[in-house]
């Protein structure tokens, strides 16, 4: 174990970005509370939330932006990509237009972040089936050819929500193991908390990491 | 390692304690937390309740947290932790200097049908001779240990953890091979009270380990002798209980910091002589009547009274006293001294989850002057259960994580004349229309409805390289608000000179996102808008020179065109609007005294502008003052000074040659060159009412210096020397006689003629 007795051994930090009114924040308060806001109001900045997970025996602590979606604060916003291991990009299965958007999306999440920085697509509001106007193939399509993962997930159900978290968090964890994702890289997005002992080395770490077999989960 | 396995290892690390953690204030005003066992757990600045607080505020060390996580996991201990039953053997013998011999021991030390877990075997007057009291050197520590070995039970096989001995009194501890590896954090002490109060003599012996979660403490007494000395034997008890410490990573464990504790030993309380003699004790040792004389024991009295063992349990009494009897007998004390019989030799416990099972004596035993004691205890020690600790260890930390989550810092931001729960305008601070020079000033309230206090920051965005925009001033830029409590945020819009012209031609407009920052919370945007009113003020000379009609009157884009053609043919030699304040000032101002050097009226420069912006059919408004600190404005705000920024350099060189400095003006653009002879022939014509206005040309070289020949930087502080080249500069053509005779090209005839 690398991590303190008690506690988390690493922060992984995430953005949420997508156009309004796709659920990003419905999304995280539904990741970090487990209840659905329906009345969440505008986020007119960018909100702040924490969860611990636990990824292969690992806890990680995860840190999630969940950004304003307005195209006026696009500019503001992007200061915030900086340092993220993670991104979800959002659409809303029920309208087409913030589907139509995901390229540029993309490639601000390209663009500012580091190219270690783990990319889920998720389709929201699969609840809402019926209203559907983006069919799931499409979007597998998209996200195929642009190598992102993809899920669609419910902010109002709870489906597949907490599995596109900590699924970005193993891919997350998977490349520090293999050593592609440098910690030590300013904008890793990752941090390392040390050991509460002090015993563990990075290093260490990383040479444990580099067997498979470690990885039982 | 298995997942569970992982989760033991992580966990087992944890020392759980019974007893209820204080928190103290240490001297250096920090805040330390301590536990029940005197042992600082946590140097981090933690206040009692607040650690939730700082957690939320970002204080959340790794060390504030792992403590917090453990508290609460303690707090919660009975959750995962079982009781595992155990036995204790508890054996004690004063040995009056004897060796063993062949003597066997098992008839002590083996009376149980199962193999005791673990044994504690006391002796007392181990080796009587100088040698042990002043070297502390025996061989009998080796004879006897070797004994005692042999004697333990046959049923199991035995694990030797410690011996430690001071002089006379020595104690072994074994426990069963199978439970060694549970024990933690073994640790043996000795303290004498002896001679001086401190020679090894008298004294005790003491080993504490944890075993699996329960810590055990065992002590070896051998308090003062003699009848009369029950206070002194108290007194060393109290002594050796409060003394006796134990390093366990640099910190101290005491006696009474431990679970379950054993105290026994040659603690020498007697029969109290007055109430019954040595001869009364006897009698009624015969009939057994043990509890009459036991009414009189020393012990039992001191620890009614509350001044010994206070805490501790000592067992029935059934068994005839353990002290004196002549050696290889069962005989009472025959010699001359003829000492009374007592129970000396005591075992005392204290501590949850202790049984005593029995308490006795072997009398059969004949080398000593007293008999050995023995008891034999059933104990239950806490014993984490890795699934539910870790199921309880997750709990924690989701509710962690939900209090991180709720006390995050909130805020609330109010903006008076906007609907805040409307999507369309929450955030948005307006302006309005916005003039130039005219100040504008909005406030909104920033209202904590968190739980904890709020940092709150208007933070630059990345790549900039201000909070706000330069027309922009906030204050305050950061403020602490504790929760329940509001602070009221000022905005100020002012568009001068620095800025009016980027937003004449829309180079920057009114708009600005600021991003209000929480420490260790979220962000809030809040954008300010306004719509800026033209004017001639930021207009550049080649664009007003080609403006033939007010300011007003022309579209944005084609001022922006303005701006940035390149006009063939200028329609005036200089602005009109130039032109109309050094008229006026003709007019009314050339005898002013001190023109140019005191300030105007706010407002009628406001009217001044107004009127030129607009140029409708009525005079010029304003005094003299106020038309010339209008044209300084006016001057000022050229995007391009007179003296454009590119010939600064040529212009402060040639500054000290009249010739030269007709050959730069010579250089200047058409219009820039005809704005500086028209403004130069106006101050020549000014100084020849001197003795109205009482001005010098070195005043006014040194005021139009400045202007003419503006920094590029608004805001760069000046250099004298600098500021004293450029008023050489202008003062060239205030004061020579040949001034621009060979400098006026074609300039039209209705420009020159001022009167
Ligand atoms: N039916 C349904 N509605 C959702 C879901 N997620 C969000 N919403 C609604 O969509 C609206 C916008 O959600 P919000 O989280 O504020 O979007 P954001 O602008 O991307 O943060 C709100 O009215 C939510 O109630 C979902 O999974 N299903
Ligand atoms: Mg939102």
């Amino acid at each position: 174990m690398s991590g303190g007795p008690y506690n988390y051994s690493y922060i992984f930090k995430y953005i949420i970005i997508g156009d309004m009114g796709v659920g990003k924040s419905c999304l995280l308060h539904q990741f970090t509370e487990k209840k659905f806001m329906a009345d969440c109001p505008h986020t007119i900045g960018v909100e702040f939330g924490t969860r611990i997970i636990e990824v292969c025996g690992q806890k990680i602590k995860l840190q999630i932006w969940d950004t304003a979606g307005q195209e006026r604060f696009r500019a503001v916003t992007r200061s915030y990509y900086r340092g993220a291991a993670g991104a979800l990009i959002i659409y809303d299965i029920t309208r087409r237009s913030t589907y139509n958007h995901l390229s540029s999306w993309l490639t601000d999440a390209r663009n500012l972040t580091n190219p270690n920085t783990v990319i889920f697509l998720i389709g929201n509001k699969s609840d809402l089936d019926g209203q559907r106007d983006v069919t799931y193939e499409e979007a597998k399509k998209f996200a195929d050819e642009n190598g992102l993962k993809f899920v669609e997930a419910s902010a109002k159900t709870g489906e597949n929500v907490e599995e596109a978290f900590l699924e970005t968090a193993k891919k997350i964890y998977e490349s520090i193991q293999d050593g592609s994702l440098d910690l030590n890289a300013a904008e890793s997005g990752v941090q390392k908390k040390p050991t509460a002992n002090g015993a563990r080395s990075l290093s260490a770490d990383n040479a444990e990491g580099r067997n498979p077999s470690s990885c039982s989960c | 390692m298995g997942q569970f396995g992982v989760a033991y290892f992580v966990l087992s690390n944890l020392s759980p304690k019974n007893n209820k953690s204080v928190f103290v204030r240490s001297k250096r005003k920090r805040i330390a937390y301590k536990n029940s066992e005197g042992e600082v757990e946590d140097e981090d600045d933690l206040m009692p309740g607040t650690e939730r607080e700082s957690l939320a505020r970002g204080m959340s060390s790794q060390k504030g947290r792992e403590y917090t996580i453990r508290l609460a996991l303690e707090k919660k201990q009975d959750q995962y932790i079982d009781l595992k039953g155990i036995t204790v053997y508890i054996g004690s013998w004063n040995v009056n200097g004897q060796s063993p011999g062949s003597i066997c021991l098992s008839e002590w030390l083996s009376r149980t049908n199962e193999p005791p877990d673990i044994y504690a075997v006391g002796f007392q007057e181990l080796d009587l001779s100088k040698e042990a009291f002043l070297f502390n050197d025996t061989p009998k520590e080796a004879e006897w240990r070797d004994s005692v070995k042999a004697g333990l039970h046959p049923g199991a096989r035995y694990f030797h953890v410690r011996t430690i001995r001071l002089v006379g009194m020595m104690m072994i501890v074994f426990v069963r091979e199978e439970i060694k590896d549970q024990l933690r954090h073994i640790a043996v002490e000795q303290i004498g009270t002896g001679l001086l109060g401190r020679m090894g003599n008298k004294g005790g012996v003491g080993v504490r380990f944890e075993l699996n979660e329960t810590s055990m403490c065992f002590v070896n007494l051998h308090l003062a002798a003699h009848v009369e000395e029950f206070q002194r034997r108290n007194q060393d008890f109290h002594q050796i209980f409060n003394r006796l410490g134990f390093f366990i990573n640099e910190k101290v464990k005491y006696i009474k910091d431990h679970d379950q504790i054993f105290m026994f030993g040659d603690l020498n309380y007697r029969i109290n002589p007055a109430t019954i003699d040595a001869t009364k004790a006897k009698a009624l040792i015969e009939q057994e009547k043990y509890s009459i004389i036991l009414e009189q024991d020393q012990l039992r009295e001191q620890m009614r009274l509350g001044h010994v063992f206070s805490g501790f349990t000592e067992g029935t009494i059934n068994y005839r006293p353990t002290y004196k009897y002549d050696s290889n007998t069962d005989n009472w004390d025959s010699s001359e001294k003829n000492r009374a019989p007592a129970w000396c030799d005591r075992i005392l416990f204290r501590g949850g989850n202790l049984t005593q099972i029995d308490y006795t004596s072997q009398p059969q035993y004949k080398l000593s002057d007293h008999k050995p004691v023995s008891s034999f205890f059933n104990a239950k020690i806490k014993v984490i259960n890795p699934t539910r600790q870790r199921k309880v260890y997750e709990e924690t930390l989701k509710q962690m994580d939900r209090i991180e989550n709720e006390y995050l810092p909130q805020v609330t931001v109010d903006i008076p004349g906007t609907n805040q729960s409307s999507h369309s305008n929450r955030n948005e601070i307006n302006f309005g229309k916005v003039k130039f020079m005219e100040p504008l000033r909005k406030t909104f309230t920033v209202a904590n409805t968190g739980q904890v206090p709020v940092h709150l920051e208007f933070i630059k965005k990345l790549n900039d390289s201000h909070v706000c925009k330069e027309w922009l001033k906030i204050e305050p830029v950061h403020s602490f608000i504790m929760p329940g409590e509001t602070c009221e945020v000022e905005l100020l819009v002012l568009v001068d000179k620095c800025t009016a012209a980027q937003l004449n031609v829309g180079r920057d407009t009114l708009y600005d996102i600021l991003v209000l920052h929480l420490e260790s919370g979220k962000d809030i945007f809040i954008t300010v808008a306004g719509d800026f009113e033209r004017s001639v003020f930021g207009c550049s000379i080649a664009a007003l020179v080609n403006m033939s009609e007010p300011l007003t009157m022309i579209s944005p884009g084609k001022l922006i065109e303005l701006e940035k053609g390149k006009m063939p043919v200028n329609h005036y030699d200089i602005p009109k609007e130039l032109w109309f304040l050094v008229d006026r000032l003709y007019r009314i101002g050339m005898d002013k005294d001190g023109l140019f050097t005191m300030a105007g009226s706010q407002s009628e420069v406001l009217e001044i502008r107004d009127w030129m912006d607009t140029i409708p059919n009525t005079p010029i408004p304003g005094n003299a003052d106020s038309i010339a600190e209008t044209m300084f404005l006016l001057l000022d705000c050229f995007p391009e000074p007179v003296i454009p920024f590119s010939m600064h350099l040529k212009c402060l060189d040639s500054a000290h040659n009249y010739t030269a400095c007709k050959q730069l003006v010579r250089q200047l653009p058409a219009a820039h060159r005809n704005v500086f002879l028209y403004l130069t022939s106006f101050l020549r014509e000014l100084l020849n009412h001197s003795d109205k206005n009482g001005l010098d040309a070195k005043i006014l070289a040194l005021l139009f210096g400045k202007i003419m020949i503006r920094d590029q930087n608004y805001n760069a502080k000046a250099n004298a020397r600098v500021e004293r080249t450029k008023a050489t500069f202008i003062y060239q053509f205030l004061v020579n006689d040949d001034y621009g005779d060979d400098l006026w090209p074609e300039m039209g005839e209705d420009l020159v003629s001022f009167s």
